[in-house]
């Protein structure tokens, strides 16, 4: 798993790297290999075909050197950002690309500098067209992501060579924590006269089943617990426990270590996922705030965002990218 | 298959037909490799691929093949660079019939670029570079396909004609790179190995042999391939050229073939003088083409002086001497792909011969006859000539004769047992050489010595000079006639001793020529003089410096530049020195827990058989064993290193070494000072 750079020194790297960076690939290997042999060839012959082949060569790998460039040039590349991302685990990320004159081939887009893996592909751009590049990314842990830039690579025009381009771009990407499952119990709800859950032994709900009585006049015949009633000569209807919203508050305990504090976010936002998905009303208890307990998928990205920013510093303002 | 992927892998397909061309145009690769790369290559075209399930057989098919070519080498019976251009050319059809991804794609155009490399040490043509220009453009634009496809998302069509555009750009840049490259790249030849080449239009097609068979076909009339260019001074200045070029002579005749009475083997020279000269000699300047495909040099009737001659080989041009041989005939010494030469010659009228020069064999061998010749062919002699005894006049009455009644073909049924009577009597139809030696052998029925003659006829004018194709070759009659010498006299009908190809047949083929001619001049024959030529007049300034201004003594800018380049390229060279002696070494993660499990030995800790160092961590930690403290972190970080993608750091190893070496030694004092012994792990 790569290790997370601080913020100041991804903006240090970012604001030292050259403009454009080239990679050899494993063709371009190979084929800087056969034209070295050609060229040793040709010193060894003297054999002016060789010398043509190996001028064929070398002319194709500086056009290659400029058409790549010219595919970079003219670029202008905006996040459009990720809908939710959780860790180790593949999110939807975007990014809209538009050049400004010429066409470009051949572009992946990626995060520069960021633990994310993935990238998003684009294989011809015309001019004045935005498109907008989707892949799917994973961060491997939870939390704030400084992303610095966007990373744009291209192989065109004979996969030789990986010429990269990074646009500037400083926002941050938080990170939901993994979604895994709850090992442990989410504990007893809370107590107290909060309406009609806090009654749960009132009948007539659609729980499960509580007993068998005689049917009252004025009850609802669909009620009536047929067979039992045939068994017994007297009309006997069901009772049943009444549904309940309950209400917990989930908490995370002050000074747990790092791992044990991914390991009990983890826990608390599959837990959170478990209790709203049932109906019941969710709060959270941390040690640097504390949600009020709701109910529905609003509050379960609250809690999320909560668990997210658990541990680490939050900024003045809100510019995440997710 | 999406759109784009077929034309990709069609591209692809045929540019690795196309390097494989490349060599095949040498004419050197064994007939099995291009029938099997053209079946491959078919097949591949039409989407069958079926070694795709089948990649390990056909490898190992591939290693019998490599055995096999390797054999041969060793035997002599193969040259090493065509052995390797065949075994590129198997892999390259290996591949084309696998499926087709992105290793077999990359693998495909790497043998297409070994297989152009072959054919560049294999052959010297035109057609070669013609080839190279193809592959070049059809495997980049597969190989751009190729990266384009790769960055379009599933289920989205490759954009083929937006790609097609910019790429056709890019590869006109690059041959114009090539070009400027191939002009200014500096020729430095280490001169050690270099395969001969063959002619690009196939197999040479006008070589003289030792002998002249008659009954052969005829087909050689139709040939239009220029084999000789000379320029003639004085210059006749006529469109055609009724000339004979004469490349050697033939004395015995045995039924069948011509051969000569007496070989001559003389010494090797730069000039060979034949006869004597006079002062109005013709000068030619000759060069025998590739497509000649012999040594015999030849001269416009009657040559008097050869030399000057100069091979052309794959490593330039070489002077070479010249060696004289039976019949006349001057050959070069060394091999070459083509010649050129200076000759002299008498004028066309006479040789200028006496019958007492000439050595006794050859005088008697200028009236032999065949054993069992018909006898008809004698009293046939005598009817025509009706008691004719001049040479020369029996000679032309004989011949007028033969082009009277008998008519000319290249349609011939092949050998009969006796060619001569089978043309005057049953037949009545031949070639050249049919009408040539019935004609010298009347005449010697008669009496009167004549021999036989092979070469060329004509000669067409093209750009100042004279051109002479294989379809003129040509055989005719030299008679003896005393006080003159020998004198050519031709029986053929006159209209069909030149070429008789198609019209159109021969200006392609000029077209064809003349380029062959400028790329053997401006690409073969290119070498480190006409680059100083090309830089030089790049370079050269225009205003020349003043004689009375003081000369610099600073370094040339040159000197900097190379200074600068060579600063540049040690430093990459240590940068790359320097990453890979820091690069840790695999097994690194081994070879630590190995000096653990040392470490922990002399502590008297041993692991169980099958036990791993995680387990035997465990073991200590739950015997609480003193060392269990030190052992965990160095357990963590070799599962890390091992298993977690995250290999140990330079000196990392070393530190935990020491760190459990310190552990070792305090648990020893510790020990000691109690005078206890310590626990054994093995006690579980």
């Amino acid at each position: 798993m790569k290790p997370r750079l601080p913020p100041w020194w991804a903006r240090v790297r970012s604001r030292l790297r050259p403009p454009r960076t080239l990679k050899v690939t494993r063709i371009g290997r190979t084929y800087l290999v056969v034209t070295f042999g050609v060229g040793l060839g040709a010193l060894n012959t003297g054999n002016n075909l060789l010398y043509l082949l190996l001028g064929l060569l070398l002319s194709m790998v500086v056009v290659s050197g400029v058409l790549s460039e010219r595919c970079l040039r003219y670029l202008s590349v905006r996040r459009v950002g990720a809908d939710a991302a959780f860790a180790q685990e593949p999110f939807a990320f975007r990014w809209a690309i538009s050049r400004r004159q010429g066409h470009a081939f051949a572009l992946t887009l990626s995060e520069a500098d960021a633990p994310l893996t993935g990238a998003g592909g684009v294989g011809y751009l015309p001019a004045g067209v935005q498109h907008v590049v989707r892949a799917d990314l994973t961060a491997p842990q939870r939390g704030p992501l400084l992303l610095t830039g966007v990373r744009v690579t291209t192989t065109w025009p004979l996969g030789l060579f990986a010429k990269t381009r990074v646009f500037p771009l400083d926002t941050t990407l938080l990170i939901y924590p993994r979604r895994t499952y709850a090992c442990q119990d989410p504990g007893a709800p809370e107590q107290g006269p909060l309406g009609d859950a806090g009654n749960p032994r009132r009948n007539d709900g659609n729980g499960d089943l509580v007993g068998l009585r005689e049917l009252a006049p004025g009850e609802d015949a669909r009620r009536i617990h047929w067979r039992k009633s045939a068994s017994a000569g007297k009309l006997l209807r069901v009772e049943r426990e009444h549904e309940e919203r309950r209400t917990f508050v989930l908490t995370v305990a002050a000074g747990l270590d790092a791992e044990a504090l991914e390991r009990r976010c983890e826990e608390v936002a599959a837990l959170a996922h478990r209790l709203i998905e049932e109906g019941h009303e969710v709060g959270l208890d941390t040690p640097e705030e504390r949600l009020r307990p709701a109910a529905g998928t609003a509050q379960e990205r609250r809690l999320l965002r909560a668990l997210a920013w658990l541990g680490h510093e939050r900024p003045r303002g809100d510019e995440e990218a997710a | 298959m999406r759109k784009g992927t077929r034309l990709r892998l069609v591209l692809r397909d045929l540019g690795s037909g196309f390097a494989f061309a490349s060599m095949a145009v040498s004419g050197q690769l064994p007939v099995w490799a291009l029938a099997l790369y053209g079946v491959a290559l078919v097949a591949a075209l039409a989407g069958r691929r079926p070694f795709s399930n089948r990649v390990k057989l056909t490898a190992l098919l591939l290693l019998a093949v490599a055995l096999t070519l390797g054999t041969n080498v060793l035997a002599g019976s193969l040259n090493l660079v065509v052995a390797a251009c065949t075994f590129a050319g198997l892999i390259s059809a290996q591949r084309l019939l696998s499926t087709p991804d992105a290793a077999t794609d990359g693998q495909v155009h790497l043998s297409g670029l070994l297989m152009v490399a072959g054919g560049a040490a294999l052959s010297g043509e035109l057609v070669y570079g013609l080839f190279l220009i193809v592959f070049g453009v059809l495997a980049s634009s597969a190989l751009a396909l190729g990266v384009v496809e790769a960055a379009v998302p599933d289920g989205e069509p490759v954009p083929v004609r937006a790609v097609t555009g910019p790429l056709a750009t890019g590869v006109g840049f690059a041959v114009l790179g090539a070009v400027a490259f191939f002009i200014l790249f500096p020729r430095l030849n280490w001169n050690m190995i270099g395969p001969s080449a063959a002619p690009g239009l196939g197999v040479a097609t006008a070589g003289f042999s030792d002998t002249v068979r008659l009954g052969g076909a005829g087909t050689i009339k139709d040939n239009p391939r220029i084999v000789l260019r000379a320029t003639l001074s004085p210059d006749p200045e006529r469109e055609a050229l009724d000339a004979y070029w004469v490349g050697r002579t033939y004395d015995v005749f045995d039924g069948q073939e011509w051969s000569n009475a007496r070989t001559a083997n003389g010494d090797a020279e730069f000039m060979k003088t034949l006869r004597p000269g006079r002062e109005n000699l013709v000068h030619q300047r000759v060069e025998l083409m590739p497509a000649y495909g012999a040594r015999t040099l030849v001269a416009l009737e009657t040559p008097s002086r050869l030399g000057n001659a100069v091979a052309n080989t794959q490593l330039g041009p070489r002077r070479t001497r010249i060696v004289e041989l039976g019949g006349g005939e001057v050959r070069f010494r060394d091999k070459g792909i083509s010649y050129s030469y200076e000759a002299y010659s008498l004028p066309p009228d006479a040789s200028g011969d006496d019958l007492r020069e000439l050595p006794p064999e050859e005088q008697d061998a200028l009236l032999t006859l065949p054993e069992g010749l018909d006898i008809r062919v004698a009293q046939t002699a005598a009817r025509v000539l009706n008691g004719e005894r001049d040479p020369l006049v029996a000679a032309q009455k004989l011949s007028a004769w033969l082009q009277r009644e008998y008519s000319y073909t290249l349609e011939l049924s092949g050998d009969v047992p006796d060619p001569v009577a089978d043309f005057l009597f049953q037949r009545k139809q031949g070639h050249c050489e049919h009408f040539a030696t019935a004609l010298t052998l009347m005449l010697r029925t008669q009496g009167m010595r004549a021999r036989l003659a092979t070469g060329f006829f004509g000669g067409e004018r093209v750009t100042g000079g004279y051109v002479v194709r294989a379809g003129d070759a040509h055989a005719w009659t030299h008679v003896l006639v005393p006080g003159r010498g020998f004198v050519t006299v031709d029986a053929t009908p006159p209209a069909h001793r030149a070429s008789q190809s198609a019209r159109l047949l021969e200006q392609l083929i000029n077209f064809y020529e003349v380029l062959e001619s400028q790329w053997r001049d401006v690409i073969l024959d290119y070498n480190f003089r006409d680059q100083l030529t090309v830089i030089r007049s790049l370079t050269q300034p225009r205003d020349v410096p003043r004689p009375d201004a003081p000369p610099s003594r600073a370094p040339p800018p040159r000197a900097w530049g190379a200074a600068l380049l060579a600063a540049v390229a040690a430093y990459a060279a240590w940068r790359l020195l320097a990453q890979s002696l820091s690069r840790e070494r695999p097994l690194a993660a081994t070879r630590f827990v190995d000096a653990v499990e040392a470490l922990l030995a002399s502590a008297r800790i041993t692991r169980d058989e099958g036990e791993t160092l995680e387990a035997l961590d465990a073991r200590l930690a739950s015997q609480r064993h003193p060392l269990s403290p030190a052992l965990a972190p160095i357990t963590r970080r070799y599962l890390e290193a091992r298993f977690g993608g995250r290999p140990l750091q330079q000196g990392e190893a070393a530190r935990l070494l020491a760190d459990l070496k310190r552990a070792v030694l305090t648990e020893s004092r510790r020990v000691a000072n109690q005078g206890t012994r310590p626990p054994q792990a093995r006690a579980s």
